[in-house]
């Protein structure tokens, strides 16, 4: 570099102006510029930021690895040239544009040698992630609820287990990062209030509904499911007061349908009742903390199950839509086929039945009828709802002789009708059952739209498992499953 | 103290940030109190006045000893006082790691169902406010004149007998 193009330099920079350049060495472009920034240098009036190596540059550059700086300037690409007067940003360009670099330093002959145009790399501000951690570490999250300081050794975990954060089971700590991250999954706004949680009937907002699914485990693209199963839960009709509070043994069980399940990976296969998969998990266990932390649902405290169920923890699957055949559960409550939504019933966790050796679709509705009975109390009638799972080597069954769904829930009703004079209270021997002035009538066991019917499991196995309904759907209008629409 | 780490409450925020300690009983009719000696010196000899004091009101009382006072209680008679006894009284704290550590106790019984009161030396008042306050509790606190390790037995016994009225409050709903 001559000491003419120098003093050029120096002339055209007046004091008031100045520059910065951003630049990681793992940049290929940023390498190849690496002569002409040390020139910008020279002239007093730029400065360098590198994101990754300090040795890059060195000594001309200032280490950004902590990226504070990249964040604070919102640097998208690599590198990155900004230009200041008086200390307010006037122009940047991003990546290796020749016109562009000579327009903003002024320097009419800077890149001589260089290709006319080459583009940068992502920022490491921007990588995925990492933009969330900065914004925790060095901006306005913007969150709004309260601050809760760990100081010294206290592991965060046990942190929550202290302040009674938990169903008993560990949770990921609701840092600014995580809850950023997890408002990352919907477009909705964080301050937004989606209802009142019961029993305390408190304000929930997306953000709180946020920092319950970090602390549950969900990802953040599990959010527009698990705000669908709060808003459901929170319907009246729901009944998610009583459902909580109750001495049952209920709680919410949520079905997905839709394309959503398949894409954020739910199971309906292989144990979908059961463990292992994380966005059943989590999901269920989200709306669960978000009763208990935000609604103040304690167990012994105002929820005052006698015994309670595996199922309050976290109980949640999608539906196996995957055969034509089957029409899914959200179709039949009024959704069209590929709707992404929530059912959400009141109920408990699972009876299993085994029938290895019905053959035709009759059996295996008397079969399954014989079963469903027994849901509450054999001699109960219309005093709760159930959810029928219905496995795919059963359903086989009825579908191999063309019983579609609205047969084999009229069949069943058909098989659960009985008379009264043997389920009134002490027939049979037995205290419990049905008023005695309906003794002379012919009694469903439950409501024509009592029975839900669900088609999950694995691909083998003569088995199907039933989820008595809540005692609260004794009151037909009152308390109702609820589908609802997921909006991504 | 090298790491601090920020949450966000979970909950509706309608209850005060630190747990409010286990409601204790209405009279000590019928409950055995635990009388936690932190191990610190001099402890012992406050703690024998207590135990009198007790004794002349009907109380039933158990002593428990810990091993250190720079440590917590070992789990084990964390559980036996769990299962032993009905209230605590955790005493006597005059120094940094014994606050702390005897702070930690207080909030791990009353946790176990065992509610209490920490009796400490006024020297450390802000440090119990402090630990308290890192670990979200609420606990109760009787504070006596510091420091105690230069006095007579007969000035620590005339300590247990100025607070014995304030400790049965805490360890009851009397007021």
């Amino acid at each position: 570099m001559s000491i003419g193009v120098e003093d050029k330099a120096h002339d055209i920079m007046e004091s008031a102006v100045s520059f910065k350049i951003y630049v990681k060495k793992a940049c290929e472009t940023c390498t190849l510029l690496q002569p002409l920034i040390a020139r910008l240098v020279e002239t007093g009036q730029a400065t360098v930021f590198v994101q990754d190596d300090p040795a890059f540059f060195s000594p001309l550059a200032i280490d950004d690895s902590t990226l504070e700086q990249s964040f604070h300037d919102d640097i998208e690409v690599t590198p990155t040239l900004l230009k200041f007067a008086d200390g307010r940003e006037t122009d940047r360009v991003f990546g290796w544009d020749r016109a562009e670099w000579r327009r903003i330093t002024g320097l009419a002959d800077l890149g001589e040698d260089l290709r006319a145009f080459q583009p940068g790399c992502g920022s490491k501000s921007r990588e995925p992630g990492v933009y969330e951690h900065l914004v925790a570490r060095f901006g306005d999250s913007g969150l709004e609820s309260r601050k809760i300081v760990i100081t010294g050794f206290e592991d965060p975990l046990e942190a929550a287990f202290e302040r009674g954060w938990t169903d008993g089971l560990p949770v990921i700590p609701p840092t600014d990062e995580r809850i950023l991250r997890m408002l990352g999954g919907t477009r909705r706004d964080k301050h937004e209030v989606v209802g009142r949680v019961p029993p305390n009937l408190s304000p929930v907002t997306i953000e709180k509904i946020a920092i319950n699914a970090v602390m549950a485990g969900c990802k953040p693209e599990y959010m527009p499911v698990v705000i669908a199963a709060v808003e459901a839960a929170l319907e009246p009709v729901f009944t998610m007061h009583g459902l909580l509070c109750t001495t049952c043994f209920s709680g919410p069980i949520i079905v997905v349908n839709g394309p959503i399940a398949k894409r954020i990976g739910m199971n309906w296969g292989m144990n979908a009742l059961g463990q292992g998969n994380r966005a059943n998990a989590t999901i269920g266990r989200a709306l669960q903390l978000i009763i208990r932390n935000v609604g103040g649902g304690i167990p012994g405290d105002l929820d005052r199950s006698t015994l309670g169920g595996p199922g309050k923890y976290t109980f949640c699957f999608a539906e196996d839509e995957t055969d034509p055949s089957w029409e899914p559960l959200s179709v039949a409550r009024g959704l069209e086929r590929g709707e992404n939504a929530v059912t959400l019933f009141q109920g408990d966790g699972i009876q299993g039945v085994v029938d290895q050796r019905s053959a035709t679709p009759e059996q295996m509705a008397k079969s399954l009828a014989m079963s469903l009975l027994a849901v509450g109390h054999p001699k109960l009638a219309e005093f709760t709802n159930a959810m029928l799972v219905l496995s795919p080597e059963h359903y086989a069954i009825f579908r191999n002789a063309g019983w579609d769904r609205a047969r084999i829930t009229a069949e069943l009703h058909a098989e659960m009708v009985r008379p009264g004079a043997e389920l009134v209270f002490g027939a049979q021997g037995v205290g419990e059952g049905i008023a005695a002035d309906r003794a002379g009538e012919m009694v469903n066991k439950f409501w024509p739209e009592g029975l839900l019917i669900v088609r999950a499991g694995g691909q083998a196995g003569l088995y199907s498992a039933i989820c008595g309904g809540w005692t609260g759907g004794r009151f037909r209008h009152e308390s109702q499953p609820v589908t609802r629409r997921i909006a991504l | 103290m090298s790491t601090t780490t920020v949450l966000r409450d979970p909950t509706a925020e309608a209850a005060p940030v630190r747990r409010a300690r286990r409601t204790p009983p209405w009279s000590l009719d019928d409950i055995t109190v635990a009388l936690m000696d932190i191990g610190k010196m001099r402890g012992d000899e406050f703690i024998d006045r207590l135990e009198q004091l007790f004794e002349e009101r009907g109380v039933a009382t158990k002593r428990w000893k810990k091993p250190t006072n720079t440590r917590t209680a070992p789990v084990e008679m964390l559980q036996e006082i769990a299962e032993e006894a009905d209230v605590v009284v955790v005493a006597l704290s005059d120094c940094g790691s014994c606050t702390s550590c005897s702070t930690h106790d207080l909030n791990d019984l009353d946790a176990r169902g065992v509610p209490g009161v920490s009796v400490l030396t006024e020297e450390f008042r802000s440090a119990f406010a402090g630990q308290c306050e890192t670990i979200g509790f609420d606990g109760a606190s009787i504070f006596v004149p510091h420091p105690v390790q230069n006095r007579t037995t007969d000035q620590l016994y005339a300590m247990a007998e100025n607070v014995i009225e304030d400790v049965i409050c805490a360890i009851t709903r009397r007021k």
